[in-house]
């Protein structure tokens, strides 16, 4: 029976493409691809698990712990932003490389990496329609969707989504004609901020909830940004969706379900090597 | 960056200073290091900073990549795994232990220009990208083979743990002080080879491409021939690494060859400082000694992750040329402190 | 004795742009200039020269060599040297490994270096690149161009950034180069004193293509090419 896995291979993808969504925000808006972005997710979800256990509300808990990591997005694009806006993608990339693992340190420091779960409420709900369904699921699926969606039209008609698009395509010219790209570029901080906090959440409640597994799970998410190639949001939702249904489609068989977990890097290095398959020499002085 | 710390670094790869009072200083350290290092440091540092130099020679690979390309490959820790695949595998048939190196060499060698030649064309983030890609994909199928434990078959895989069988040590390096040399001995090697090419023409035009592509090809260098070396020179040194890492235990386990490891390794790389030799030495203790030496001194290790974090961001933003840089700067300032004293 | 090159209807397609469109010349002694307003099509003239754009048709012939049939790299170990607008410089690499670079990947040795430092007159060439002038920096420029055995030598504006002085001595070099090294030089510059001083003759191109050509001070003086290099001058005066 193939249904339950491609229903989870569904609920996978549409997290990878959640999780895509906000790096994409902030790649296209300041040019920084944040490979920090997992262990936002991961600090909002073991804040959240922490607070449950603290026998906090559950829905405070889960909304303090996104809004530590929006406050620590922010608070990176605010004390960063200025020095990556001089420097190369890679560098930018590269300097994000070590929040990622500072946060990851704070995380072990605080808590071990023994396997935790995080119950959402919405587990334990769900109905029947051939495989077992839970309300978690629906939400996974449904938010994925709704956020692509909905910040496609946030970029295509709002003056901050606009201004964002400007920012990406040149952003000394967006600064002459007047955006203030401080502001929308902290703006797309925080924006990611908080999709990295909820995705956090909604991926350990479905994977695992490991500081270290959750925190490297930006190289998955990646790959469907790369399928989106580094533009689209609706690539990167059909990204990440096919990745997580071929993902574990393969897993239900047993000749290639060991290999399974190897379909992201495969789908996206393929990818990144068909975009790049015509070469062309810039004259130009590499500094 | 100062002149002052970019002219020291171009006098490093410079051949006609080959016999400079700092490479006499230099080979003295290193013979001094070679015969007291292993009872000055007891048995548990030398078998620490054993796997540390391992590491070093694996970083001075990333070093060359990052600092004379401009290439950033997140997966180098991956090329260790193949190289100590290979190495048990075929040390297993019963070959010494310094074929088994060669093999390896060569074997992760062809591997990794195999591997990397689909992605010459590529650079900045999108090299990065595709190498952690790869290095997760091979997390992967390490995780599957597993490494050969002196079992039948291809994979050379014992079942159940009784008929497991860790390959012997060579011959000159059976106890783990003399396995330390051994490995001090191949380390100096490999950093040799790396020094060599940096220094003579393949690194001349690595440079070059690294400045410009336009520029290399107007003065009639093969891009594509010498990128192709650069990633074969850097995987066989790798794979050796992996070979000596492979040697140290007899066994190997995927758990040490993640996607995560390699950007570790990466980022000490940084820190310790990717335009010379001494920064991946000091890049190899960061990945592997640190750890140990903060538990020493009563510092939660996974605290190891914040320095790393915060010292990467700080190698990125304020100090390019890393520790290494740092130190070489700080050399400078003393010897002139004391000619100008001599003078007066 | 400098070569001849050739050039036979030659066009470069970009698209739908056509930066150079039939392009006949002949370039045969010593320092010819190539000049023109922004945009008429100079520096793709050298880099379909160089090989680094492709020809849509036409021929390169250098005394019976096919240019165009060798890509950019062979084309600099047949004898072809060029420079950039922007300097080239590596920055890590002392002066005299910048020039060695070229001089080993062409078939030049260690001697072929030292005669291109003798030749730029270079100081204290163990400094980097970047510790180099701008002076120095196009001085290195220069003796890449001379080591190994250059056929053809390309410059694109080699003087850019530097001072009335300065050029003068880049200027001296220059028409040094096909007497002692053998090769033919072709020059393009927006100086127009420093070609007339150096090019014996001098082609000009506008839209991408060839609207003069002949002795430099004949065609600088000719009414077609005023009216297309200082047009614009021309009405402003009359405003």
């Amino acid at each position: 029976m193939i249904l339950p896995f491609i229903v989870a291979g569904l609920v996978l993808g549409s997290l990878y493409a959640l999780s895509g969504v906000g790096m994409l925000v902030l790649y296209r808006t300041t040019g920084v691809l944040n490979f920090g972005y997992g262990a936002l997710g991961a600090i909002a979800a073991m804040l959240a698990w922490q607070f449950v256990e603290l026998r906090m509300q559950p829905v405070l808990a889960y909304a303090l712990g996104i809004l530590v990591a929006t406050a620590l997005s922010l608070l990176f694009g605010f004390l960063a932003g200025p020095f990556l806006a001089t420097v190369t993608t890679l560098t930018k990339a590269t300097a994000t490389l070590g929040l990622a693992l500072i946060l990851l340190g704070v995380m072990l420091f605080a808590w071990n990496d023994k396997a935790r779960t995080l119950r959402l409420a919405t587990d334990t709900m769900g109905f029947t329609i051939g495989t077992r369904i839970t309300v978690t699921q629906i939400i996974c699926l449904v938010l994925a969707t709704v956020i692509v969606v909905g910040t496609s039209i946030y970029l295509r008609r709002s003056s901050t989504g606009t201004a964002m698009r400007a920012l990406a395509s040149d952003r000394e010219l967006a600064a002459m004609l007047g955006i203030r790209v401080r502001r929308v570029e902290l703006i797309a901080w925080t924006v990611s901020g908080t999709l990295a906090g909820f995705s956090g959440i909604l991926l350990s409640s479905q994977t695992r909830l490991e500081p270290v597994f959750l925190t490297f799970i930006v190289i998955p998410v990646l790959a469907a940004v790369v399928v989106g190639r580094f533009r689209s949001l609706v690539g990167t939702l059909a990204g990440g969706l096919v990745i997580g249904v071929v993902q574990a489609i393969a897993s239900a068989f047993p000749a290639t379900s060991p290999f399974s977990n190897a379909t992201p890097f495969l789908v996206a290095t393929i990818v990144i090597l068909y975009l790049q398959r015509r070469k062309v020499v810039t004259i130009e002085v590499a500094r | 960056m100062t002149v002052l710390q970019r002219s020291s670094r171009v006098a490093l790869w410079n051949p006609r200073k080959l016999f400079s009072p700092r490479t006499i200083v230099l080979i003295v350290v290193l013979a001094a290091w070679f015969v007291v290092g292993p009872s000055l440091l007891g048995a548990y540092w030398t078998r620490i900073l054993t796997v540390s130099t391992v590491f070093a020679i694996a970083a001075a690979g990333i070093a060359l990549l990052y600092g004379r390309l401009g290439l950033v490959s997140l997966g180098q820790v991956s090329l260790i795994g193949v190289g100590g695949w290979i190495t048990l595998r075929v040390g297993h048939l019963g070959l010494p232990f310094e074929l088994a190196l060669v093999v390896a060499a060569v074997g992760t060698g062809i591997i990794g220009v195999l591997v990397g030649l689909p992605a010459l064309r590529l650079s900045g983030l999108n090299l990065a990208i595709v190498t952690l890609m790869l290095a997760g994909a091979f997390e992967v199928v390490f995780t599957v083979t597993g490494f050969p434990n002196g079992g039948d078959g291809f994979l050379g895989r014992a079942q159940g743990g009784v008929l497991q069988q860790p390959l012997a040590r060579p011959v000159l390096g059976t106890s783990d002080p003399e396995y330390f040399r051994y490995v001090l001995v191949v380390a100096v090697l490999m950093f040799l080879v790396i020094g060599l090419h940096l220094s003579n023409r393949p690194g001349r035009a690595w440079a070059a491409i690294r400045q410009s592509e336009a520029g290399a090809l107007a003065a009639g260098i093969g891009t594509v021939r010498y990128r192709l070396w650069a990633l074969a020179v850097v995987s066989a040194t790798t794979g050796v690494a992996g070979g000596l890492l492979a040697g140290n235990a007899g066994l190997l386990d995927p758990i040490s060859f993640k996607a995560s490891a390699s950007i570790l390794l990466f980022a000490t790389v940084l820190i310790g400082g990717a335009f010379s030799l001494l920064g991946a030495a000091i890049a190899g203790f960061l990945s592997q000694g640190l750890p140990p030496l903060l538990d020493a001194w009563g510092v939660p290790g996974n605290l190891i992750f914040v320095l790393l974090g915060l010292g990467m961001i700080q190698a990125i933003t304020t100090a390019p040329q890393g520790i290494a840089g740092q130190l070489k700067g700080l050399v400078l300032r003393i010897g002139r402190a004391i000619t100008s004293r001599r003078t007066r | 004795m400098t070569g001849t090159l050739t050039v036979q209807n030659l066009s470069v397609v970009y698209g739908g742009v056509k930066p150079l469109t039939d392009v006949s010349l002949t370039f045969e002694r010593d320092v010819c200039g190539l000049v023109g307003p922004n945009g008429a099509g100079k520096t793709t003239f050298f880099n379909v020269l160089s090989g680094f754009a492709v020809a849509a048709s036409g021929t390169l012939d250098f005394d019976g060599t096919d240019l165009l049939a060798m890509n950019a790299a062979k084309r600099a170990r047949w004898g072809l040297r060029r420079t950039f607008q922007q300097e080239q410089v590596i920055q890590s690499l002392s002066a005299w490994d910048n020039i060695r670079l070229t001089a080993e990947h062409t078939g030049g040795g260690r001697s072929a270096v030292d005669d291109a430092v003798a030749f730029v007159g270079l100081e204290a060439v163990d400094r980097p690149g970047s510790a180099l002038s701008m002076l120095e920096r196009r001085l290195v420029e220069i003796a890449k161009t001379v080591c190994g055995s250059p056929q053809l030598v390309l410059l694109d504006e080699p003087g850019a950034g530097l001072d009335q002085g300065e050029t003068e001595r880049l200027v001296g070099l220059i028409r040094r180069i096909p007497g002692e090294f053998g090769a033919l030089v072709i020059l393009v510059d927006h100086d127009m004193d420093l070609v007339s001083t150096v090019c014996g003759t001098t082609a000009v191109l506008d839209f991408g293509q060839v609207i003069a050509v002949g002795p430099t001070a004949k065609v600088l003086a000719s009414a077609e090419v005023r009216k297309a290099y200082l047009g614009t001058a021309d009405v402003e005066a009359g405003a």
